[in-house]
């Protein structure tokens, strides 16, 4: 984010009215498109017999923190939201950089697994290391495995042309098998009759940002349900980094290029295996820090829960909603964990089945898709698609200005 | 499906109901004064299981309509809500948080400590840290079932029918399809597999996974897998999934066993079901958090205390195996005979 | 190497082959309409969520009308009109294809549990009677073949369906006019265009097809199969019936040949009782053998031209 005001600076500064203009654009549809999709969500619940208002009310309570009726403490709300939103971030990076590069990255879920796994691995053996040592050994362990894991994908694609779509799908499936592989009667495994690995050691946990402490009371509640960890700023700092690669660097240049047509950044001289092979290693990284810091500060432990985890399927939805920006990843994970959050009041408060959540996310994403794509007629590029938009259809602007750069840069490749 | 589980409610809410009119009149403000809140919390099953988070939601139904406590149930979706979930109950200050499934023993372990004065109350499971040891909270209670109690009756019936060679295929081998290898229902196998060698030593148990809850095709291939090798008798331990088990038996025109609930009306090849009186173990556990008799600590649930048991279905067994049965069970409650926990020769069918 | 002879021993056995063929089949379907909406030029990932919404609008009808036959009907409708929604926001908005049909199976992950809910209460839904699933069907005669008849002839009728199927999408795309249509809206929709080729009208059709036959596919799954349904049932099956549809090139017969792959890698699974093998690693067996024969002999796969990009007369 950062890159993107520099980036900014960096251009002939627009008149003050028009950038507000354009701003206000911005917000404005996926603004509307998510009031939209709410309207629709409260005509279910009320065909269906429930109260849309109750539903609502409880489900901002449980995202946010605001409006509770049902005694519920809004730092908690507000704590769980921001945890839950963490990976979402990271993993959504991970998916939104290979989509640039015109990649299809359904694989971050088994990028994420692996991530997990070598960072719990790491965190078992090296358990008596000093935390100095250990944390950035885990977290790195985490990258490594998970830019492994997607690597793989990068050659075959680079190399035999096997479609991404086929591989992460199926590395998505092996990297499953060998968690239960592991923690079930396998190396990791705790001991019989568990279907968890063994603990990894202090030095390698992520501090929250309140003290693990069960005595000290803050805002009514013992200090260690408030869960948000430094992996936040970890997170933000992989989404500037993200946004920093993309319209900073010449890699991410490449990976624009690349993703816009194969054949022109051939002709401008790019190697466009080195950067597909690139892109998935990096990407990978991404995913691979996503599942190592939801150990490292979260889980503590390598548990079956990972072998049904949806973080890096809801990431591609995250990527999409934030037209694949560092920013608007940022916003649509904060949209997501909170919609994560409030689902589960909006059950216990307002007994709207929980689910209810998912269909909410469905119509936000099919009204973004519908209207404000085709109304800025700004796509991401997408497999074996063709050269962009006409100049004269594509406005400037997404949620930040970083899309404008893109677009200009888009344009003068074209 | 649920019919000898809500039966046995039944009879405990009477039971309960003359309980508390006796507790009743002795303080009447009591109860008045305060309504007892419970909070359930499913693990990612969801209350549509056809398992037991279902019918941890039939017990909380039951004691809503007993006592009128408060009941409100959070469905988890992923394993990253149990603690939120649990810890939500908890922060409103609900009386009683139950957390359904032995993959929410750490999470129970954590929340309970930060709530001293909330009780818990764990199906399966305990609370533990993360070396997987019970930390003991003094508001945590263990709800433990003995699933070898319950799966060595229905390996009794197994063994004796194959023994008696009054098995559709009179093959002397039988088998077991199973969820997830975790301990609640390699607990059932090892149960099942034990009596059915016990009865027939020539009996060959097939024990294969589906490694699926939900999904009915995955453990209808596996349970069509075990027919082709000459299963006659199948048990299924896969919750949902193990619909598919009962269907394709009832497709080849062998037996199966239920689990969990009876489960008669799945599939006309069910002769039997393994029962875990889920429902029951939630019931008393908001019930003894109503009557102020809630004790911190394990609780087993087993044969000996009707937690666990069997129900006999569509097919009237032969005497000889009620027999058995009631001799084995005699045994069982009387500690003569235990099942194991784990399943015998894991590598030898 | 017990482990290789236990599998040699299983694939020399009738039941395994019928076994991978059944479960095939169950992904064949949404495979073939992937095969087709892509064809025409529309990517199409919401195949897991048009078989979920097909799987339990066929439980739902069946309860109600008790006839398997015309509950398949309503689980293709349902599949179609999720389908629909695709080719609207797809076709008309001209959205994003991947956005959409992730929205997609978002969606039908949301709406089916949340329709339980509100119908059929926290409780379970209705088991159905074996008179009431779509039947086994025995072939008289050719099912008296030694191996061939157990393989072939003794499926579900959806088993039968679905292999005329294949042959008629295969027949369909590559040697009718209507098929080469489809294929030139989904190369070159101006070009069609200005052939007179009503591109919208072709892609709306190949759309809602491939719904239809991921609809069946759930219909097959929960009440053929299964005799009830179970939230999230179909188990990413629509997935893999997007690798296969890709790994196939998107060719009706290459779709089917990766659909047997993970049929067979199914089935093989489903004996883990008498396979001395860890039954985690053996489950890996198929995704493995997918990326090696990918990698190895299949090689680029290479997307209709057009696909994944909104057709807009006059902009291009």
């Amino acid at each position: 984010m950062a890159a993107s005001s520099t980036a900014a600076a960096g251009r002939p500064a627009p008149p003050l009215a028009a950038s507000l203009r354009r701003a206000g654009r911005a917000v404005a549809v996926p603004a509307g498109s998510v009031v939209f999709a709410f309207l629709m969500g409260a005509v279910i619940v009320a065909v269906t017999g429930g109260n849309p208002f109750a539903a609502y009310q409880a489900l901002i309570c449980g995202g946010f923190g605001l409006l509770c009726s049902g005694g519920e403490n809004a730092g908690l709300q507000v704590s769980n939201t921001i945890v839950f939103l963490t990976p979402l971030i990271m993993a959504g990076v991970a998916v939104a950089l290979p989509f640039r590069a015109g990649l299809f990255n359904i694989g971050a879920e088994g990028q994420l697994i692996v991530g997990a796994i070598a960072c719990t691995t790491v965190g078992i053996h090296f358990a008596a290391a000093p935390a100095p040592v250990l944390l950035p050994a885990v977290l790195l362990a985490g990258m490594a495995a998970g830019a492994a894991w997607a690597g793989i994908v990068g050659v075959l694609k680079a190399l035999t042309g096997a479609h991404e779509v086929v591989t992460t799908i199926m590395l998505n499936y092996i990297a499953q098998w060998l968690l239960r592989f592991l923690i079930i009667g396998g190396p990791l495994q705790l001991h019989n009759g568990f279907s968890v690995s063994s603990p990894i050691g202090a030095g390698a946990h992520l501090s929250t940002l309140l003290p693990h402490d069960d005595k000290l009371i803050v805002f009514g509640l013992p200090a260690s349900v408030y869960r948000v960890h430094v992996g936040l700023l970890i997170a933000l700092l992989a989404a500037g980094t993200y946004a920093f690669l993309l319209w900073r660097s010449s890699f991410g240049y490449e990976v624009r290029a690349v993703g816009q047509s194969q054949k022109a950044a051939r002709y401008a001289g790019m190697s466009v295996r080195r950067t597909i092979i690139l892109t998935m290693l990096i990407s990978g990284a991404f995913a691979g820090l996503a599942g190592a810091v939801q150990i490292a500060a979260v889980d503590h432990n390598l548990t079956d829960k990972y072998f049904s985890d949806t973080t890096g399927f809801d990431a591609i939805a995250v990527a999409l909603l934030g037209l694949g920006t560092a920013t608007g990843i940022v916003f649509a994970a904060i949209l997501f964990g909170a919609l994560h959050g409030g689902g589960a009041v909006m059950q216990s408060d307002a007994g709207i089945s929980g689910n209810l959540v998912y269909v909410l996310q469905a119509l936000i994403l099919f009204s973004i898709a519908a209207n404000f794509l085709r109304t800025l007629k700004l796509r991401l590029p997408a497999v074996g698609r063709a050269a962009g938009t006409p100049a004269a259809e594509a406005p400037a602007g997404a949620l930040a200005g970083e899309s404008a750069t893109a677009l200009a840069d888009d344009e003068g490749l074209a | 499906m649920v019919h000898s589980g809500l039966r046995v409610v039944t009879a405990l809410a009477a039971a309960g109901a003359l309980l508390s009119a006796c507790g009743g009149t002795g303080s009447p403000g009591a109860s008045a004064s305060k309504t007892i809140k419970v909070g359930l919390v499913t693990d990612i099953g969801g209350l549509n299981d056809k398992s037991f988070n279902h019918l941890a939601y039939v017990g909380l139904q039951k004691a809503k309509s007993d006592f009128g406590v408060q009941g409100d149930v959070t469905e988890s979706h992923s394993g990253d809500d149990y603690v939120p979930n649990l810890t939500n109950y908890a922060s409103k200050k609900y009386d009683l948080v139950i957390g359904v499934g032995f993959l929410m023993q750490q999470a129970v372990g954590t929340v309970s400590g930060q709530f001293p004065s909330v009780h818990f109350a764990i199906i399966d499971g305990a609370g533990t840290d993360a070396n997987g040891t019970d930390l003991k909270h003094s508001n945590v209670e263990s709800l433990f079932f003995k699933e070898q109690d319950a799966g060595a009756l229905v390996g009794v019936i197994s063994g004796v029918l194959e023994k008696d060679g009054a098995t559709p295929k009179k093959s002397h081998k039988i088998g077991a399809v199973g969820g997830v290898s975790i301990p609640p229902v390699n607990h059932y196998i090892a149960g099942y597999k034990w009596a059915a060698k016990m009865e027939d030593p020539s009996v060959k148990v097939f024990v294969g996974y589906s490694n699926n809850f939900t999904d009915p095709a995955k453990c209808a291939g596996v349970a069509s897998s075990q027919i082709s090798q000459g299963a006659d008798v199948l048990f299924q331990v896969a919750g949902g999934c193990g619909l598919g088990v009962l269907q394709s038996a009832g497709q080849a025109h062998v037996y199966s066993i239920g689990v969990d609930a009876d489960q008669k009306d799945a599939d006309a090849s069910v002769i039997a079901s393994a029962l875990k009186r889920v429902d029951v173990a939630t019931y008393d556990a908001i019930k003894g958090v109503k009557d102020g008799t809630f004790q911190g600590g394990a609780l087993t649930f087993s044969l000996q205390n009707d937690g666990v048991g069997y129900q006999a279905d569509n097919l009237q067994l032969p005497s000889d195996v009620m027999t058995a049965v009631q001799d084995v069970s005699a045994k069982i409650k009387s500690g003569a005979l235990t099942p194991p926990a784990d399943i015998p020769d894991p590598t030898v069918p | 190497m017990t482990v290789l002879s236990d599998i040699g021993h299983l694939l020399l056995t009738a039941d395994l082959w019928h076994a991978a063929l059944a479960a095939a089949v169950l992904l064949l379907l949404p495979a073939l309409g992937g095969v087709i909406s892509e064809r025409s030029g529309v990517v199409n990932i919401a195949m897991e969520g048009m078989m979920l919404t097909g799987a339990f609008f066929a439980v739902a009808a069946d309860l109600i009308l008790h006839d398997p036959w015309l509950s398949a009907l309503v689980a293709m409708v349902a599949g179609g009109l999720m389908a629909l929604i695709h080719a609207v926001v797809s076709i008309r908005f001209r959205a994003d294809q991947i956005v959409s049909g992730i929205a997609i199976n978002i969606f039908a992950t949301g709406i089916t549990v949340f329709l339980i809910n509100r119908f059929y209460g926290l409780q379970d839904v209705g088991h159905l009677p074996p008179s009431e699933l779509l039947p086994n069907l025995q072939i008289p005669l050719l099912d008296q073949i030694p191996f061939l008849g157990r393989v072939l002839f003794q499926q579900n009728v959806i088993v039968y369906v679905a292999l005329i199927l294949l042959l008629l999408v295969h027949v369909l795309l590559f040697r009718t006019r209507l098929g080469l249509r489809i294929r030139a809206v989904g190369e070159h929709p101006e070009a069609a265009d200005t052939a007179g080729i009503n591109v919208y009208r072709l892609r709306y059709g190949a759309v809602i097809s491939s719904g239809l036959l991921s609809g069946l596919s759930g219909a097959f799954l929960a009440i053929g199969i299964s005799n009830t349904f179970v939230p999230n049932m179909t188990d990413g099956r629509g997935y893999i019936a997007l690798a296969a549809m890709i790994f196939g090139k998107w060719t009706p017969f290459g779709a089917f040949i990766a659909c047997l792959i993970f049929g067979l890698g199914q089935a093989i699974y489903d004996n883990n009782s008498i396979i001395h093998v860890s039954q985690y690693l053996l489950s890996m067996l198929p995704y493995i053998l997918t990326l090696v024969v990918l990698a190895g002999v299949v090689g680029r796969s290479q997307p209709p031209a057009a696909d994944g990009i909104p057709y807009a007369p006059g902009t291009e």
